[in-house]
């Protein structure tokens, strides 16, 4: 018989065929019914440059990252693409170029690189750009454009005197704010029916709440996800509402919840490993949101609620399951 | 039909249509078998022949006075050829009895037991055991009769048949349950008897729903309480700490045995086996084992004289279709690679698998997926205890609970950063239990 030349390896010899960028693939897919929702609704012209651009920065940033301090580069893995597309959707449409840029290069250098790279980082990347952007223009970041026939206002005072292209608008969220919760319900006919399909200025690729509940099903179905962080985000977030006397469904479909609830707080790195820590997670993260939406100097709570939970995920991962073969105690 | 399951633990693809059909073949006799001085968990043996003489089929060839042993018969008439290291398909090397077949075919028996094992001592029964070789034929290769001897104050309730089978690939258990029935449960009474059981389990995934009503027709009229529990077909479920959870729920202690909650566990081979040796008189010289994978001219499930090596094995399967590179002794979860084909079969060989393709995964860093954590059946986190490992941290990986590992490789699985995390754990617990044992 002819020499044979076998290799020797630790089992097990059986892996699955579930890989680091077939998962970040499928939140890429998952996403692109959102984005393309938000290019379609707000025109190409306000809501590609910043999508791609993000996405070209957060890729580039990585590559450049790599290349700086001589390390492999990571870019294969689709993981900066992921964040690129999380920066982008969460972007108001129409911002200037150098937005995408900045916050793509902040969530990429400061959110993840100077963390060790992929799998190291504390917080979500993409809201650590997000929360820079958020602080240090936040007037450029608080500006919606939008068709005018979607135009949000308190009241139907205004009308356009020249047709225009484009005009700004208050987000619903904006709107409570600055004139207070029962002024959104008198902005139009079936708010919550408009703010479930994404009928309503904000940001990119988070004012349809089907769009993305459909991309996040299409996650739980391929097992990328689980259900528990949006369930118990959904929970806490509810209950404040509930507390400060407001239509929990409002708060659910208004803003960045859904986006923030199924893909920024499920992001793998930043959140906790055990199902009990992700309800705790996802519960906090949640009543968060809505505390900063009620009492809170932003309109929208969702960045900080859920990068205050990122904080406390190396607490929560302390929490070991119950240990096989001992009765609770 | 109503399945029992535990939590977690993974679906598996089975690969087992390639054999599962295939009835078992007999092998004939080798010209030369190989038995090594260490075939079970526990102290090795030592040699009762010498180089030059002449042994029979049947005959006890090493033995050795500590409890947690069991001895080596010789599987065919004939030689001493030799008292050497040779090669070991899970310790590198180890002493060896070698026996040149002389095709007389000269046996010798042990006394068959009467059919009324219930109206027999169970220590009576205990000895039979310990003297006819047995060990678990699952791979664990634990000594049956250790098994079957609970302590003072742990008394018996339930003894289960371990007829999972959840290793992918492998179905010998699979055709020694639909062909050995009647010899398996014979065994299974020795065994209940002598451990001193009520009643008895048969767990058998769904994946073999011949075996499920085969045997549960078998059963009727049976003399002791006994009943088919068929499974969900989910990995692990032929781990003992599993199954005794689907079929009973109860959860054996860290650190525990079954016995602590009142169970003893056996593999379905280990009884067809015994149960033979109680009609004939034979004991173990020979198992049932699968050969499969990608790249062998026949595939099957074979019944082997224990000591065959694995060269004469191929030769008799027609050899290769194209030249493994990756070939397992056991299951593709759990198995042994090997490096060379001068490998005997031993009493814990459930099979061989040869395999053309070595696909490798690529690793990445771990993105903290949590999907081991969410399949790991021991509710580990194995995430954690990969990185204390790597990190030489045994101490806090103790505290961690990795010594309540089973080494399944679930985690490693599913992985899908491609770490390999099981080798981590046994890494751990390896230093772990050498500092308990005082070493530096």
């Amino acid at each position: 018989m002819e020499e044979l030349r076998l290799v020797t390896s630790a089992p097990p010899h059986l892996k699955s065929p579930v890989t680091v960028p077939w998962i970040m693939q499928q939140v890429v897919f998952a996403l692109l019914p959102a984005a393309v929702w938000g290019v379609v609704f707000f025109g190409p012209r306000l809501a590609l440059p910043p999508l791609v651009l993000s996405v070209l920065a957060c890729v580039g940033f990585e590559a450049l990252d790599c290349l700086a301090f001589r390390r492999s580069l990571t870019v294969g893995d689709w993981s900066a693409v992921v964040t690129g597309m999380l920066l982008g959707l969460s972007l108001p449409p129409g911002c200037p170029f150098w937005i995408p840029l900045v916050g793509g290069g902040v969530a990429i250098l400061l959110g993840k690189q100077m963390f060790g790279g992929i799998g190291q980082n504390i917080f979500n990347p993409a809201l650590v750009g997000r929360a820079v952007l958020l602080i240090s223009w936040p007037k450029i970041m608080a500006t919606w454009y939008v068709r005018p026939a979607f135009v949000l206002q308190p009241a139907q005072a205004a009308t356009y005197a020249t047709p225009v292209d484009v005009v700004t608008s208050a987000t619903p969220l904006g709107i409570v704010k600055a004139y207070g919760y029962p002024a959104v319900w008198e902005t139009g006919p079936n708010l919550l029916f408009r703010l479930f399909l994404g009928l309503i200025p904000g940001c990119i690729g988070e004012i349809s709440a089907l769009l993305l509940l459909l991309g996040f099903l299409y996650l739980l179905l391929r097992k990328v996800v689980q259900w528990d962080i949006p369930l118990f985000y959904a929970l806490g977030l509810s209950l404040v509402a509930l507390l400060a006397r407001q239509n929990p469904l409002f708060h659910l479909f208004a803003g960045g919840a859904i986006m923030g609830a199924c893909f920024m707080a499920t992001d793998y790195t930043t959140s906790p490993m055990t199902s009990r820590g992700r309800m705790i997670f996802g519960f906090g993260a949640g009543a968060l949101t809505g505390i900063i939406r009620w009492l809170g100097g932003y309109p929208e709570g969702v960045t900080f609620g859920i990068l205050t939970m990122n904080a406390l995920v190396p607490l929560l991962d302390r929490m070991l399951p119950r240990r096989f073969g001992v009765k609770k105690a | 039909m109503k399945l029992r399951t535990f939590p977690q633990g993974v679906f598996l693809p089975h690969h087992k249509e390639d054999t599962a059909h295939l009835p078992i073949v007999r092998v004939p006799e080798p010209s030369r078998v190989v038995l090594p001085l260490i075939q079970h968990t526990g102290a090795p043996l030592k040699p009762l022949v010498n180089k030059g003489d002449t042994v029979k089929r049947g005959q006890k060839i090493a033995d050795a006075d500590a409890f947690v042993a069991a001895p080596v018969h010789a599987p065919l008439s004939g030689k001493v050829a030799g008292i050497e290291e040779w090669a070991h398909p899970t310790m590198g090397k180890f002493q060896a009895i070698v026996i040149e077949n002389d095709g007389k075919g000269e046996e010798e028996r042990y006394e068959p037991l009467p059919e009324t094992i219930e109206d027999l001592e169970p220590e009576r029964l205990r000895a039979f055991v310990r003297e006819g070789g047995f060990v678990g034929l699952g791979g664990a290769a634990f000594p049956t009769h250790v098994k079957l001897s609970p302590p003072q104050g742990k008394p018996i309730d339930s003894f289960i048949l371990n007829g999972a089978e959840c290793e992918p690939y492998l179905t010998c258990d699979h055709r020694v349950m639909l062909e050995r029935t009647e010899e398996m449960l014979l065994g299974l009474r020795i065994m209940v008897r002598a451990c001193g059981a009520k009643r008895a389990y048969i767990g058998i995934e769904d994946n073999k729903k011949d075996c499920i009503d085969h045997v549960a027709n078998l059963l009727r009229n049976f003399p002791i309480p006994a009943e088919v529990v068929p499974l969900r077909t989910k990995y692990p479920q032929g781990s003992e700490k599993h199954l005794i959870l689907a079929i009973l729920g109860r959860e054996v202690p860290p650190g525990g045995l079954p016995l602590d909650v009142g169970v003893v566990v056996n593999n379905v081979q280990t009884a067809a086996a015994l149960g033979r040796m109680a009609r004939t008189g034979l004991p173990l010289v020979e198992r049932v084992i699968t050969l499969s994978g990608d790249c062998l001219n026949k595939r099957g499930n074979f019944e082997v004289p224990l000591g065959m090596l694995l060269e004469d094995l191929v030769d008799f399967c027609e050899g290769f279709t194209a030249p493994p590179r990756k070939i397992i002794m056991g299951g593709p979860m759990t198995g042994i690679t090997q490096v060379s084909l001068a490998v005997p079969v031993i009493k814990g060989t459930s099979g061989f698998l040869f395999f053309r393709n070595v696909p490798k995964k690529r690793e990445y860093p771990c993105i903290r997926c949590g999907r081991c954590v969410a399949h790991c059946p021991m509710r580990l986190l194995p995430y954690l205890l990969g990185r204390l490992a790597e990190e030489s941290l045994f101490a806090e990986a103790e505290d961690n609970r990795v010594l309540d590992c089973v080494e399944c490789g679930s985690c490693a699985y599913v992985c899908p950063a491609g770490i390999a995390l099981v080798h981590l754990l046994k890494l751990a617990k390896f230093e772990v239990m050498r500092r308990k044992r005082g070493g530096k």
